[in-house]
């Protein structure tokens, strides 16, 4: 009684959730099943072909495009905010608050605006070829936009707080007296750092990927602002299916397969972690 | 605390039902909810001389695409009275009787709307729908730098496919946009659902991947200000605007002909406001404030009478008074969803090349 009591309390929250998250999936996945006439209405019709059709092979070349991109952003965050986050937790209290701060800092700003200002940077009349340009540096504007490349950089820079801060949190619990017993048995900096310290923080680097990798996955506004449309992820796909493509149904099985690799992708986050006892979500 | 706690949550809900309630609950009796396109697209200014002459408020709501309009439109029928949809969004929501058929004798204006722009494929009669801003899409070009590129002038779409070009060109992101034009350089016409003419146009469009050098939608003209571009497809508005800030950027008007949209007034059938509609609607149909929305929106007039009140600058702009025998020459995207998968597949794959 008593519990049921205490648990009366998280009904709110239940209803809230199972209200805006649970019906909306029912719902895309029931969608991912029907058809759609001439005039892109949804037609109450059970069938497969939504699926069968996703299984063509250029859009499971979109689908290892996607995959490529996540998993590349997921590395070089993990590159980059290593680093970072393990500097932050070395520094003292008031500093490594300042630090955290401005890493949370761009949150604050609209993504889209974010994303225009790289295109302000790394443009051919952008800020950087205009500073090369003007020092006599290079002849000609270097061409940085429209590239799978910009995409990346793009997406790994929307994406690096969660990174670091994941691995911040590992590096945070770490004990130092495994460090120093590590020093002590005459171990030096670059073998602690690999034996001791990488194996300690494994579970922040499984959650911050897992963090950065799934919405990698969606963020299609990137790939058409810096990477100028020129290749298409599955976000690009599930987008122009549900709106001038006109085919819901479509669109919705591709969501059910990018539901479906995330839940993958988070399995393999859970063994890991259940592996290195503990982990973000525990 | 058992009780005071049921006592919150018997509180909380109520508010939240309430709350939605009210966020359901459409329009007062004098007010409007109109929705279309961002940008000012039916402009503020003109909205606050119309809510100063008749007291009814306007609330203006900014939508991304047709479809979203379109949902919104069948979802909640009596939510909206009024929306500004494309050509072919007209025959969907017409097909789909969700709209109103107009009482032109409740809106005298009608009148003005010039006849070019009338009875078209979606709307045989024009029951349905009032034509409101007309736009095209064509080539917007930087002669200057094609020229210093060795390749010829441009004259229609075929010229695009010059070797000298690679890398040069930004176009519309949009499958139906995209292989429309390369139909028509083929000496075909938009919405082809010929298996061999498709895949002729096909193999052509793969062609053109390694001259693109981006995709994009909303503001094409600035990679041919920005110089990184020197040869554009994009709809009138955008190159109107790109020659505004850069003197050197030329229109062309493909000479195998160029797509013609038309964005027009529909009403929905369970409009709650449709006396104060119509009152809107004849008020923006009045050729002065017709003539003024012209000149802020930089759309092609569809209003006949608005003529004689648009400025010198704006009826000498070829592209905004694009001559007649060229209007000849366009035609419309008809929309059909077989046609639309088909080439939704050939633009991923053309994409992922």
């Amino acid at each position: 009684m008593k519990t049921l009591r205490r648990n009366m309390l998280a009904i709110p929250i239940i209803v809230w959730i199972g209200l805006l998250v649970g019906t909306p999936l029912i719902f895309v996945f029931v969608l991912s099943f029907l058809s759609r006439d001439n005039l892109g209405n949804i037609v109450v019709a059970f069938t497969l072909d939504n699926y069968k059709r996703i299984f063509d092979p250029i859009y499971i070349r979109v689908f290892f495009n996607s995959f490529l991109l996540a998993t590349l952003t997921g590395l070089v965050t993990l590159l980059i905010g290593y680093p970072v986050a393990y500097i932050t937790s070395g520094l003292n209290p008031k500093r490594r608050a300042v630090s955290i701060a401005l890493i949370m800092l761009p949150f604050w700003l609209s993504s889209l605006l974010r994303t225009y200002g790289w295109i302000i940077l790394l443009g051919n009349t952008g800020i950087i070829n205009n500073i090369l340009v003007g020092l006599n540096i290079i002849e000609k504007p270097l061409n940085m936009m429209y590239k799978f490349g910009t995409t990346l950089v793009g997406t790994a820079y929307m994406l690096i707080p969660f990174m670091i801060i994941a691995i911040f949190n590992s590096v945070d619990k770490l004990d130092r007296s495994y460090l120093e017993a590590s020093y002590d048995l005459g171990a030096g900096r670059l073998k602690t750092f690999f034996n001791i310290t990488i194996p300690l923080t494994l579970p922040g680097i499984f959650g911050g990927f897992t963090l950065v990798f799934i919405p990698a996955l969606g963020l299609f506004f990137i790939s058409d602002l810096l990477g100028g449309g020129k290749t298409i992820f599955l976000g690009n796909l599930i987008n122009t299916q549900v709106t001038k493509g006109r085919n819901r149904p479509l669109g919705a099985a591709f969501s059910i397969l990018m539901i479906v690799l995330v839940l993958v992708v988070l399995f393999i986050y859970s063994r890991a972690a259940k592996r290195e006892e503990g982990g973000l979500f525990q | 605390m058992s009780k005071r706690n049921s006592v919150v949550l018997i509180v909380v809900s109520v508010l939240l039902v309430a709350f939605l309630v009210s966020c359901g609950k459409s329009s007062q009796p004098q007010e409007i909810n109109l929705m279309t396109w961002g940008g000012d697209f039916v402009p503020r200014e003109i909205i606050n001389e119309f809510e100063a002459e008749t007291g009814i408020k306007v609330n203006y709501k900014e939508m991304q695409s047709n479809e979203d309009m379109q949902s919104v439109l069948e979802a909640n029928p009596g939510q909206y009275d009024l929306a500004v949809v494309t050509d072919y969004m007209v025959d969907i929501l017409r097909q789909n009787g969700i709209l109103e058929k107009f009482d032109k004798s409740k809106m005298p204006n009608f009148k003005n709307i010039n006849p070019v722009y009338q009875n078209n494929y979606y709307d045989e009669t024009n029951e349905y729908s009032i034509p409101y801003a007309v736009s095209t899409s064509f080539l917007l070009v930087n002669p200057g730098a094609i020229e210093e590129l060795g390749a010829k002038p441009i004259t229609g779409y075929k010229d695009m496919w010059q070797e000298e070009l690679k890398d040069n060109i930004v176009v519309i992101d949009w499958s139906v946009e995209i292989i429309g034009l390369v139909l028509k350089s083929l000496g075909y016409e938009y919405n082809e659902t010929d298996p061999k003419k498709v895949q002729e146009a096909k193999e052509k469009l793969f062609e053109l991947k390694d001259h693109i050098m981006r995709f994009e939608t909303n503001t094409p003209e600035d990679s041919l200000i920005s110089g990184e571009a020197v040869v554009g497809f994009m709809y009138s508005n955008q190159a109107v605007k790109g020659q505004a800030e850069d003197e050197r950027l030329q229109p062309v008007f493909p000479e195998e002909g160029m797509p013609i949209y038309i964005d027009s007034f529909v009403m929905s059938k369970d409009a709650p406001n449709k006396d104060g509609s119509y009152q809107l609607l004849n008020f923006l149909m009045d050729p002065e404030i017709s003539a003024r929305i012209s000149e802020l929106t930089k759309f092609t007039n569809a209003n006949k009478e608005a003529e004689k009140y648009l400025s010198d600058e704006f009826k000498n702009n070829i592209m905004l008074n694009i001559p007649d025998e060229i209007i000849e020459n366009t035609s419309f995207y008809i929309d059909v969803a077989d046609v639309l998968e088909e080439y939704e597949h050939i633009y991923s794959e053309f994409k992922m090349q």
